[in-house]
């Protein structure tokens, strides 16, 4: 059957664009400090702690998410229409909004980050803390680094999911209503978590086992992409539909299909980079050279997490049942 | 207590525009935005076609995802006539709602920074008058009563006639019933 839709009046047709950059870069940096809290306390927990032993990262990296998460919060809030009014999100929980648990969620998460920030601080930086009791409170801290850790993981992978449920809850734009995109949006938070440590961590075993670790994050996010589009693929029309700009490879939807070839090229191409730095973990000195080729492949995973944040909050908006 | 609802009798619409005019008017609908509109749809091969045309507007679903996506309550179910409508002044202008709503019936007033949308003109109803766009359709497509009093116009319809909801399958369950053909007479 031969379906035509014209609109009498294009003028009174909705303007379906709401969430631009801004929502995009805050699920970026969001996801990207839930995966940084994340790594970090992985970094304290690991054999008893034995990675921490001068490596920086053990407090630049604590440090790093709450500044990458306040960063986001401070593009969501640049969002709203109605800023003087955002106190509102703390007058009532709303258990079938994701945005009202997530907005909880990151008030609890920005202090418990903060304590690890703390917890984490070598005591020859303590003069930054401009208070008695604030140090006090960090040496205090530094006795249950672990437990914090722990507790600032469960939250990462709290935030980590929110921000893929936040888009997946909407019934009415197809591309988003998945439940697997909480599950790749966690993935790219702990991959872009993953590779920001391998930037900040300073010692090789540190470097390396970060590596390790991104290969498999990499593989998964690889695995759980195609298997999005197939999902969508075998759904429902507007399903169908929906993933159309991604592989359209028409001018009009130009970014979409540049995004997947980016993405294509990027999550392989870092891998490889990756798997090559594992044949040479042999090496007991990082080179100038072995340096540029780590840093090279956790950018290049950092851009892929952020293309894919950009790419579906752009692409959703463009989905629609009616 | 009512239980409001709107039939559109999709036959009886001549896509006159006079109900976008009349809900901008009466409801100072922000430039370049509409709570109502007429979509036109041609189904069918050539020559055998079909025109419809519709009119669409927010459906004060029983079962709203604007209402469950809102974070901070603005959004909500008037228990006692079903309409959906919202407290501006809770508004954050997240823009969830507009996500949510499968009709794409919400927009951003760009003056007040709010989130807007159809009231059903509670205003006019409370004041015992019917919806501007039901008062001004000239073809009687649009009629808007309440479904509990079996003798109101729209229960009568809905029981004439084999009736529509959009996109029944989203489980909105909307409270906008559309008419697309009558029942044979016996």
């Amino acid at each position: 059957m031969e379906v035509t839709v014209t609109g009498l009046n294009a003028l009174a047709f909705p303007h379906m664009h709401i969430w631009d950059w801004r929502v995009a870069l805050y699920l970026f940096l969001g996801g990207l400090s839930a995966g940084l809290a994340v790594m970090a306390a992985v970094l304290h927990l690991r054999k008893n702690g034995e990675l921490v032993e001068g490596e920086a990262a053990s407090w630049i990296a604590p440090l790093c998410v709450p500044v990458v998460l306040g960063l986001g919060m401070l593009f969501i809030f640049l969002d709203l229409e109605h800023k003087l009014n955002v106190y509102r999100l703390y007058l009532t929980v709303q258990p079938l909004s994701p945005m009202s648990w997530g907005s909880w969620g990151l008030l609890a998460f920005f202090p418990l980050s903060a304590l690890f920030v703390l917890a984490t601080l070598p005591e020859r930086l303590y003069g930054w803390l401009m208070l008695d009791s604030l140090r006090n409170l960090a040496r205090r801290l530094t006795e249950s680094v672990r437990i914090i850790a722990f507790i600032n993981l469960l939250m990462g992978i709290f935030i980590g999911i929110y921000t893929g449920v936040l888009l997946s809850s909407f019934v009415a734009r197809p591309l988003w209503n998945s439940s697997i995109l909480p599950v790749l949006f966690l993935l790219s938070a702990l991959s872009a978590g993953a590779a920001l440590m391998i930037i900040v961590s300073r010692s090789l075993a540190a470097k390396l086992f970060f590596t390790k670790l991104d290969i498999f994050l990499i593989a998964a996010e690889m695995t759980v992409l195609p298997l999005f589009f197939y999902g969508q693929y075998t759904s429902s029309s507007a399903h169908r539909a929906s993933i159309l700009p991604f592989f359209a490879f028409t001018h009009e939807y130009l970014w979409f299909g540049s995004a997947i070839i980016l993405l294509g090229v990027i999550f392989p191409f870092a891998l490889v980079l990756k798997l090559l730095e594992i044949r040479e973990g042999h090496v007991t000195a990082l080179t100038p050279a072995v340096l540029f080729r780590m840093n090279l492949s956790a950018a290049l995973v950092l851009l892929g997490s952020a293309i894919v944040r950009f790419a579906f909050v752009y692409a959703g908006q463009l989905s629609h049942y009616l | 207590m009512p239980r409001y609802a709107m039939v559109i009798d999709t036959r009886r619409c001549i896509s006159c525009m006079a109900c976008v005019v009349a809900c901008k008017a009466e409801n100072d609908v922000a430039p370049a935005h509409f709570r109502t509109r007429i979509r036109e749809e041609i189904s069918g091969t050539f020559p055998d076609l079909r025109a419809e045309t519709r009119s669409e507007l927010c459906n004060h679903c029983d079962n709203p995802p604007c209402v469950y996506n809102c974070p901070t309550r603005a959004s909500y179910k008037n228990e006692e006539t079903g309409m959906v409508l919202l407290h501006k002044n809770k508004c954050i202008g997240c823009k969830a709602c507009i996500a949510a709503c499968p009709y794409d019936a919400r927009y951003v007033d760009p003056v007040k920074g709010v989130v807007d949308k159809c009231t059903f003109c509670d205003h006019r109803i409370a004041a015992g008058k019917q919806p501007a766009c039901v008062a001004t359709c000239v073809g009687g497509s649009r009629v808007f009563g309440d479904l509990d009093n079996p003798n109101s116009s729209v229960s009568i319809l809905l029981r004439q006639h084999p009736s529509e909801v959009l996109l029944a399958g989203a489980g909105t369950e909307p409270r906008v019933f559309y008419i697309k053909h009558y029942r044979t007479p016996r």
